[in-house]
Formats: structure tokens, sequence, C-alpha cells
């Protein structure tokens, strides 16, 4: 095979041991930075970068291959163990991850994260080596009409991470979409809801909702009972390793996120969140242990985690073969290989064959470099949490609002950041879910547009949307999902009458 | 927050849901006043009165869950969140005013501790002074990432 | 292992922080970019940043991104904090022109100092390879016979890509406020609807589209540059009958009210900065076209993009 070959050489440049010891400063500096709370993988790329540019594209491109499986492996770290996620495709790793943290399993979540991410991103790869070209013709067929039918079974399934109340789950997911209309909208000019300031014209950013609320609303959170009912995280109990069990629950899972988030993560504009949301879903429906959901599952991390990392690797699909950035990491990626003189698109896999499979064989180095480094250091992560509660919340919100700073230094900002704070503080206290807020300002916008989309290309025609197969399918099954549990239950009970 | 017995009503979700119809109320009146229609499809209007409709039904559901025992909120400290709320305060302050990144740091982490019980203001200061002069100096002289500065940054 | 990789990351940090060649001249400048991490303004400052302290012509330079609203709450603030101020610089481009007339923004270009206008990129029209449309011709043709039908692909609304496709469409004898233009998030996304055939045609840069037109997924139909690229096959749009230009341009601006001695010190540090050769690597790794006009011609060349982009943006009724 063709690419095979190709690859060997890619791997023959890739392995020098200078540019071995490249992979691992790469992913040592992102995981590092990563790993701060309120700084996601798209932040971390970015200020990375920079220290990769005067270097010979072989090294830097593998240093930067390094820095971005750090950076993405790296977020997850904060979610498990402060429940603070740096960006919006961790935040349900959080869920369940954070939970076991406070059970003191925080040992096992951080390595069935790190294991997961490691199977995912290997499959995800060899996925992007092999089927790049046939998954871009398919990926482009997909129309605003099918990604509508997509956000659909997205929101259908988002009802999964509600918790005990269907009617505070809907209302959190209802305050998300209120949040999405804030701003310009992006396919008339109208401005919604921004009451004039010209900072919200551009409407809330995802990482500022999701630092608000978890980082800044935990901390008030926990403050205000932490003379009442001290809920300190406990450090260690048991091993730090997964047991014979946990490996039983975690492998399933790894494998259906990677396959999961690596076709949805290839879409050019799937994103990184939605595999996250519908994985956790699936994992919840076929658990073994459905009630653990909620109070730390296993297979509640290891799925989201390895759909994840999928589809970080299925992003680069779009990314190398169209030059098409599907989310803000690959953006900051794309500026990346300007920077080398590879202009990503159709043409790059013939002109720079070389650095297309020498980058291919750097991310799988990076990938065995990220695991290889961060299963040893699981073990020093998890000291985080015997840091004096007082000095490790301080130093939670001095990163995480420094995250925001650096994104954007705008007192706007922050005021919004800190009004997401009380937000977040609230709704813990009333026991609302936090996770549907940040699903429904990224589902929302994105269904919106779509949709109008779809309607602009019909002249306001709405049975566009089932003239096409694949959105009719879509549309039946989230129509399906939606109707199918009340029937059963209306089943159950009709049967139940009848004995 | 312990409710009156006699009342039978559950007053933070009924509050809740009369902040659910005031946004509602607000969604509404932008979308009424948008000017910028579509010429083909469905305008940005639509969204604004599915998401009002959708928020007044999850108020009247409040109401209604109102009138059933709801959530105990349990005891709680105010004065950490106050605390916490100062923090805030010290760092979003610190910027508006141009006094930079090292100092709203430097507040917001002593005063969080202080929010947690720690009675050790002087030194607080000390180690989130610490803490912020070291994330300054490596994000902004070694990744040359703009943080706010103010007097103390420029004397790096 | 550990000690081992600490060491070498030290050095290798060592060795990319180590300092700038000499330089000739004492400005420390700082230029606000009014867009995030990314987009084509940041871009141009961090180009500018790197290429007037290599070329000596500043001392240093900090870029600081100010994102939000088209660049508009990046102009307000730089109106508000710039103004006399001898290191400050920001950038700008027709985008901004744009988003201060739909924004109703309280501050326009006419508020800052225009120093020089630096780089000017083509559109380009394009449609599907499988289109049956082969020339510009048949395009205005179908947009004659059918302007509803005929749908065009592009980037945000108000944006350049928009106020092209009312242009065309205007000239093509149609209502341009019955232009059919499906805003995308950017070039990237557009281009997906373009290659799967979802939509009639598509504008962006030519440099984000120029892979697909290279390898012939995407034909080229004409480029909104007033004359022929080199390098490029696509002839202008006014070579082909169609009377309409529009130039992608970006330039950089100073404060209000600075002082004459400022303005030419700024003046003097930009034209060293891109009649240098480092510039034109720049450019050329870049895909950027150099399009760079003096202060005075480039005052005179803002007044008439504002009028000609509020005309435009006034038919299709996103201005008043």
């Amino acid at each position: 095979m063709d690419a095979l070959i190709q690859l060997f050489d890619g791997f023959a440049l890739a392995i020098a041991p200078m540019n071995l010891a490249f992979a691992a400063i790469g992913v040592l500096l992102g995981t590092a930075v990563g790993v701060l709370p309120g700084i996601g993988p798209a932040l971390t790329v970015a200020l990375l970068l920079p220290v990769t540019f005067k270097m010979d594209p072989g090294g830097s491109l593998i240093m930067f291959a390094g820095i971005y499986y750090g950076g993405m492996y790296g977020g997850s770290t904060t979610a498990i163990l402060l429940n603070t996620p740096g960006e919006a495709a961790s935040v349900v790793t959080a869920l369940e991850g954070n939970k076991m943290a406070r059970k003191g399993r925080g040992g096992p979540a951080l390595a069935t994260a790190a294991i997961g991410s490691f199977v995912a991103a290997l499959i995800a790869t060899a996925g992007l080596a092999f089927l790049a070209p046939i998954l871009v013709k398919i990926a482009v067929k997909f129309g605003p009409w099918d990604y509508f039918g997509l956000m659909l079974i997205a929101f259908v399934t988002v009802s999964a991470t509600f918790g005990s109340s269907p009617l505070r789950g809907l209302t959190s997911l209802a305050i998300g979409l209120w949040l999405g209309l804030i701003g310009i909208d992006q396919l008339t000019g109208q401005t919604r809801l921004a009451f004039g300031v010209p900072n919200l014209f551009d409407g809330i950013e995802v990482t500022t909702l999701a630092v608000g609320l978890f980082a800044i609303g935990e901390a008030l959170f926990v403050a205000s009972r932490h003379f009442y009912a001290p809920e300190k995280p406990i450090p260690i109990s048991g091993s730090i390793w997964m047991t014979r069990k946990d490996w039983a629950r975690s492998w399933k899972p790894w494998l259906r996120g990677a396959g999961i988030g690596f076709p949805i993560g290839a879409l050019p504009a799937g994103g990184a969140e939605i595999p996250t949301f519908l994985s956790y879903t699936t994992e919840r429906k076929l658990s073994k242990h459905p009630e653990e959901f909620g109070h730390g599952a296993i297979e509640g991390v290891a799925g989201p985690e390895a759909a994840n990392n999928a589809s970080a690797a299925g992003s680069l699909v779009p990314l190398l073969t169209l030059g098409l950035p599907t989310s803000a990491t690959a953006a900051v990626m794309l500026a990346g290989f300007q920077q080398y003189n590879i202009q990503p698109g159709p043409l790059l896999f013939v002109q720079h064959a070389d650095l297309v499979w020498a980058l291919i064989a750097s991310l799988f180095i990076a990938n065995v470099m990220l695991l290889v480094l961060n299963l040893p250091l699981v073990g020093l992560w998890v000291q985080l949490l015997k840091i004096p509660l007082p000095w490790l919340y301080g130093g939670i919100l001095v990163f995480a609002t420094m995250g925001t700073i650096a994104a954007n230094p705008s007192v706007v900002e922050l005021l919004v950041l800190s009004a997401f704070g009380a937000l977040g503080f609230i709704m813990r206290r009333y026991d609302y879910p936090i996770a549907p807020v940040v699903v429904g300002l990224i589902l929302g916008p994105m269904a919106d547009s779509q949709l109008r989309r779809a309607l602009q290309m019909s002249l306001g025609d709405p049975m566009v949307l089932l003239q096409h197969p694949g959105s009719a399918t879509m549309i039946v099954i989230a129509t399906v999902a939606l109707i199918a549990p009340f029937v059963f239950r209306g089943l159950a009970r009709f049967r139940a009458e009848e004995d | 927050m312990p409710l009156p017995a006699s009342s039978g009503i559950h007053r933070p979700t009924l509050y809740i849901g009369l902040g659910l119809f005031a946004l509602a109320a607000v969604t509404w009146f932008d979308a009424r006043s948008m000017s910028i229609r579509a010429t083909y499809g469905m305008g940005a209007d639509a969204a604004s009165y599915f998401v009002a409709a959708f928020i007044a039904a999850l108020g009247v559901g409040h109401v209604f869950a109102a009138m059933k025992p709801g959530i105990d909120a349990g005891e709680t400290d105010w004065g950490a969140v106050m605390w916490i709320a100062l923090a805030m305060g010290g760092l979003v302050g610190s910027i508006w005013i141009g006094l930079g990144f090292i100092l709203g740091s430097t507040l917001l982490f002593a005063l969080t501790a202080r929010a947690f019980g720690r009675r050790a203001l002087p030194f607080d200061l000390a180690i989130g002074f610490g803490l912020s002069l070291m994330i300054f100096l490596l994000f902004n002289k070694l990744l040359k990432l703009s943080l706010p500065s103010g007097p103390l940054e420029r004397l790096f | 292992m550990s000690f081992f990789s600490t060491r070498l990351a030290a050095a290798a940090v060592a060795l990319f922080t180590a300092a700038a060649p000499v330089v000739a001249q004492d400005l420390e400048l700082t230029i606000i970019a009014p867009a995030g991490a990314g987009g084509g303004w940041d871009a141009a400052a961090r180009a500018l940043q790197d290429t007037m302290v290599r070329t000596g012509n500043a001392k240093s330079v900090q870029v600081q991104n100010v994102p939000g609203a088209g660049g508009t709450v990046g102009l307000a603030q730089f109106v508000q904090n710039a103004r006399g101020s001898d290191d400050q610089m920001l950038v700008g481009g027709i985008t901004m022109v744009g988003a201060i007339l739909t924004n109703k923004a309280p501050v326009s270009l006419s508020d800052v100092t225009p120093i020089a206008r630096l780089t000017g990129d083509p559109l380009v029209v394009v449609v599907p390879a499988n289109s049956p449309h082969q020339t510009l011709a048949d395009l205005t043709a179908a947009i004659q016979s059918d302007v509803a039908n005929t749908i065009w692909a592009g980037g945000s609304a108000g944006g350049a890509d928009h106020i092209l496709a009312a242009l065309i469409t205007q000239a093509a004898g149609a209502d341009p406020s019955k232009v059919n233009y499906v805003a995308y998030s950017g070039g990237g996304e557009a281009l997906a609807a373009m290659l799967g055939g979802q939509v009639t045609a598509g504008i962006s840069g030519y440099g984000e589209w120029q892979g697909q037109i290279e390898s012939g997924d995407l034909r080229a139909l004409a480029i909104s540059y007033p004359e022929p690229i080199e390098g490029i096959d696509a002839q202008p749009l006014k070579a082909q009958g169609v009377d309409v230009e529009l130039v992608n341009w970006r330039g950089i601006f100073a404060g209000p009210e600075i002082s004459d001695e400022t303005k030419q010190a700024f003046s003097a540090a930009i034209e060293n900065t891109v009649k240098s050769p480092e510039w034109q690597e720049v450019l050329t790794a870049r895909g950027w076209t150099d399009y760079y006009a003096p202060a005075d011609e480039f005052e005179t060349f803002i007044a008439s993009e504002n009028e000609r982009v509020g005309d435009v943006l006034r038919s299709i009724g996103l201005a008043e």
C-alpha cells in the first residue's frame, strides 16, 4: 500500500532521537499549560506555537503534534480533579470524572481518560492516515438540513445530563439557548439581546461560560458550605491505578467513543462537543450500572474522553484536506501550518506528502509519548488535591480568570464571567444541572443557523428537511428517541393494568 | 434557607419562575424590535420567539412546582460568598482602573483564601503576589501574551 | 529522564527567545489587532510586529488583541486610549468600514489617523467544478433570469463577500436587495457548501480557496481586483464586462490628534518596513497582495470606500 510506505518514511523521520526529544518536550509543555484550569487546548496551542517557529519544519512539526495532544489531555485533568473544565469538550468529562475524584477515585478516572485518549487517538489517527480522502468527500455532502438533523439528535440526547428533574434540566437548557441568542446573527447581521453593548456583539464565549459556571460557581458553592457541610475531595483511596473491573468497564466505551468522535469530528461543522454528549448518552444507555451515572461511573469518563480525542484527530481531516478549521484549536493549528509554508488543502497530500506523513507519524509518536509521560504523572496530579482548600481555590480562580483575560482583556468579559459565576452558584444551590447550559449555548446557535440556511436555500419551503434522505433519517431518529420513552412507559403501565 | 412552614409555597422556585417570565418578556420585546428581515426563509427573530415561548412555559412549570415542597438549600455561609464576590471585585476593579494583572490576581487569591477560612491575609497576599508574578513573567515575557499592565507590570 | 528533558526544555526555550537583531530605531510600539488570535488582522499585526523588529524599524513591538464586533470594539477603545499617543497603532480593513455602519458604532475611521494602506487581497468568484456555469456571463445570465435561486455562499452578513455578491447582482441588472446570500462563519465552511454543491456560487479571499481552484475542485470565474494579477488565471470582473471592483484591503492607523512628528515617524517606519525584502517574503508566504499607499492617499481612499460600502449596505438593508 502506497500510504503505508509513505507512513513508514514519515516514521523514519520522526523516530530520530532528536525528534523524539522534541516530541517529549512538546507533550510536557502542552500538558503543563493545558492542565491550568481555564486554559483550554486552543489557547495552549496558540501560546506555545511560537516556541516551535524557529526550528526546522520536521522537528517543530513533531513538537507541535506533542503540544496538540498534550494540551488536549491536560484539559481533562482539571475537569476531573477540580471540576473546572477549561473548554466545552471537557464539560461532560467533569460530570462523572469529578464525582469519581470526590470519592477518592481520581487516579482511575485520570488513567481511564489517559488510556482512552490514547486508544481513541490511535484509532482516529489511523483513520486520518488512511480514510481522509474518502471521508472528506462524504463530509462535504453534509448539507445544512443534515446538520439540523444531527443537532436535533444531540438535543434529544442531552436529556441524559439532566439529573433528577426534567423541569430543572430543561430550564438549564433554556438558559443556554437564551445565552446563545446574544450577539450579531451571522446570517442576517441582526443584533439580538446585546442591548447596545459592543462587547456582546460577538456573542457569549463558550469558554467564558464554562469557566464561570464551573470554576467560579464551584468555588462560591463550596465556600458557602465550607463550615456547614464540608465536602473536600478525598486525595486517594485504594489504588491510583485502574482495577481489573475498571478495565473491563472501560474498553468498550473507549472504542465506542472513538467510533462516535472520529466521523463527527471529521464533519466540516461537527465540532468536538457533540461527540462527547452523544458518547455520554450512549454509555449511559448501554451501561450495566446506569444507577452509577451521576455518581461517578467510569464509563462516563472513558467514553467522552475517547470521543473528545478522536474528534480532535477527526478535525484534522477537513483541516488537512480542505484547509477548513472546524474548532478553535484547529484554527490555531492552521496558522501553525502556514508558518511552515504548508497550505492545507486538496493539494497538500500531493505537494507536501513528506511533511504530511511526517505530521501523521508525529501524531502517533506524540500519542505514545503522552501515555508514557502521563501515566506516571497521574500519581502527581492527584496530589494536587492535597493542597489546602483556601489555596487550591485561590489558585483555581487565578488561573481560571487569567485564561479569560488572556483571550479577551476586557472588563465587560470579566463582568460576564463573574455573572456566570453567580449563575453557577445559584444553580448549584437549587440543584439545577450545569452541563445543559453549556450544551444549549453550543447547540442553539448551530441549530438556528443551519435550519435557516436550509430554509434560505429552499426559499422558505420547510419540506427541504424531509426531502434529503440524510436529514429525514436523523429527524425520524430524533423523534423516535424523544417519544419512545413515553410510549414504553405507557405500554408498561398498560400491561401492568392488564395483569 | 428555612421557610415559614405555614406558607406552603416554595419561594425560591416561585422567584425563579417569575425571573423566567421576565427573561421571556425581555426576549420577546427584543425580537419585536428587530429591523433586519431575512430576504428568504426565516429571520433572526424566529429563534428569539421560540426561546421566549420556551422560557415562559418553563416559568409556568416553576409556578406549579412552587406549590409543592422544594429543595432546601441548607445552611449558607454568606460571609464566604461575600469574600469571593469581593475577590472577583478586586480583580475586575484592578483591571478596570488600570492597576494591572498582578495586583488584581494577588487580591483574587488572598481574598478567596480568606473566604475558605484563612486568617493570614498578609501571608496569603505574599503567596498570591508570588503566584501572579510567576504567571505574568511566564506568559508575558516567555510566551508573549499581553496581560493587562499596570504600574507593577511596567517594572519588568 | 525528567532531568534530561527539563534541561532540554530550558535550552530550547532559551533558543527561541534569543534576542532579535540590533535595531536602528527606538520605536517601542503596541499594535492593536481588533480581532482574536488566528484572524486576518491578527496575522497582519503579528507579521508587522515581526518584520518591523527584524528590519530594525522598531525596537520592540507588542501585539494586543481586542476582539469584538467586526473590529469596532477595538476601534472604540483605540480612539479613547490612543489620543495623541506616540506608541500605539491599530490594524483595520474594509470589514471594519462595514461593521461601523451595520453596528451603528459611535466611532468611525475618521476618528483615527490613517498611516498607510498595507495589503489588498482580491476576492474570487467561484462555482463548483460540476456547475453548468462555465463563465462569468453564464452566472450573470442566471442572476438575471432567477435571482432568488442563484444562491451565494460566503463570509458573514455585511462583510466584503456579501458586499461583492450584492454589487455583482446589481451590475447584472437584478435587484441587489433580492440577493440570496447564505452567510457562513468563514471561507472554510462556505467552501464545504460549495464542494457539496449546495449553492450556486461562492465568494471568498483568493488565498483561502487557492488550493481548490488549482486542484480543479472549484472553477474561478473572476477576481474582484481592478487589474489582472500575476499567477492568477481568473480575470478581473471589470475586464469581463461587469463593472465592479472590490479589494479586501488592510491598513494601519494611529490614534486621534497625534503630533506631526509622530505621524512622520510612524509613516517612515511603516514605509521602510513594507519596502523591505523581508516584507515581500511575508507577503509571498501568506499569499497577500501588496497594496501599499501612504497616509494622504490612504485617507482619501477610506473616504471613498466609506461612501461606496455604505451605499451597498443600505441597498441590502443592513444599514440605514
